[in-house]
């Protein structure tokens, strides 16, 4: 019995009701989900950058994804992150094919809450998550503000997202 | 037996209020209205914390802003506040208004609000649907508060996220645990200090309405 793709399809009808329970607010209402494991992990770093890369230590030790990489722009606001082979991809290609729009990324809340846990940031939000299924792969775009002055800080994320892709800026993490 | 249509229509959500104080008694018959709204197996699951200290509100307004403006903020950096606004054809006026949307700066009003009613629903004694409850018992108190010559506004964002409605009990004391009480929303209260504009645009009742099965329009 494949295991994963039990618990995958669980977590796409979950999702599925949940969506059809509070529609776009469904996002809001997930991103606890995941912070378990990470928060059961002794995550250290005193910056962004130690946090993020932490996690993605233990992340992918644990088998959650095979690859992940990120990039921080757009003022320090911005984060930018690619997960590769994760265990959980299937749930989003399932709910994609059911026609909800995919709003919960179990590996994306731990790193979001670490950031929030540890460094004491203000808040954070998930803005867009795609998925390319051919590639196993995610890509998400977040908010993290370190503190309320953070907020309101605007500038054009795909203009960000396009340099950093250009340049190569993005940090990979391997276990 | 009245018609309150009037009532209904002429209701807009109000933001911004004079700083005179709300009178007990008008407080205590917009929690009466509550008190009366639908509730299923007449669980009666809302419970109601009326806020007046300042630094509680200041707190909650914070809140607020901080919530409302980092899902804005993230949202402009998307493009999307753009096209939501793209009606205000004025180039200054629309960035003065999304600058005020994405600062959060929308949202601070209970900062301001002489009295905040913060409606929550306990969770063991309502099994029926609890946020449909309360969602009636929270329009019955902007119905009487308008009826009353009052403005008010039914304010989610603030408890939109799973971690900011914690922050949210937090403030108030409420038990944080996910099987104890719900927060649903807030309801700023104070004396209107803008102009109700109506009326407000709304959809065709032809584009809203069928009849006897989903998509058919004609009436029988």
């Amino acid at each position: 019995m494949d295991r994963t793709a039990y618990f995958n399809d669980m977590m796409a009808r979950l999702e599925e009701l949940f969506y059809h329970e509070l529609s776009d607010c469904a996002c809001w209402k997930t991103e606890f989900i995941g912070i378990d494991f990470i928060q059961s992990k002794d995550i250290q770093g005193s910056t962004p950058t130690e946090i993020i890369e932490n996690c993605i230590r233990e992340i992918t030790t644990a088998g959650l994804a095979k690859e992940i990489s990120y990039s921080i722009g757009g003022q320090d606001i911005l984060l930018y992150v690619k997960v590769n082979g994760c265990i959980h991809v299937a749930k989003e290609t399932t709910l994609r094919q059911r026609g909800i729009k995919i709003y919960n990324c179990p590996i994306i809340n731990m790193i979001l809450d670490q950031i929030i846990e540890k460094l004491n940031f203000e808040t954070t939000y998930v803005a867009g998550i795609e998925v390319d299924e051919s590639k196993s792969e995610c890509l998400l775009k977040c908010a993290i503000f370190e503190s309320p002055k953070k907020i309101g800080n605007v500038c054009d994320w795909t203009d960000q997202c396009r340099l950093i892709d250009e340049n190569d800026q993005w940090t990979t993490v391997k276990c | 037996m009245q018609d309150i249509l009037d009532v209904l229509i002429s209701r807009k959500s109000i933001r911004r209020y004079k700083p005179d104080p709300v009178p007990d008694e008008m407080i205590d018959k917009i929690l009466e209205a509550a008190r009366w709204a639908p509730t299923g197996e007449n669980y009666q699951p809302w419970r109601f914390i009326v806020i007046t200290d300042s630094e509680t509100k200041n707190k909650i307004g914070e809140l607020a802003k901080v919530g409302s403006g980092s899902r804005m903020t993230a949202w402009y950096c998307m493009g999307e506040m753009q096209k939501r606004f793209e009606k205000i054809k004025d180039p200054d006026k629309r960035a003065r208004v999304l600058e005020f949307m994405y600062s959060g700066k929308v949202s601070e009003f209970a900062k301001h609000a002489p009295v905040v009613i913060a409606v929550i629903g306990d969770l063991q004694v309502g099994s029926v649907d609890v946020p449909y409850d309360l969602s009636a018992a929270t329009e019955n108190m902007l119905l009487e508060a308008h009826s009353l010559g009052l403005g008010a506004c039914w304010v989610h964002g603030p408890v939109a996220t799973s971690r900011d409605a914690i922050k949210f009990k937090k403030i108030l004391g409420i038990p944080t645990g996910m099987n104890e009480y719900k927060v649903i929303c807030y309801v700023a209260v104070g004396f209107p200090a803008e102009e109700r504009k109506h009326p407000r645009p709304k959809l065709p009742m032809e584009d809203l309405v069928y009849w006897e099965k989903f998509g058919n329009k004609e009436r029988p």
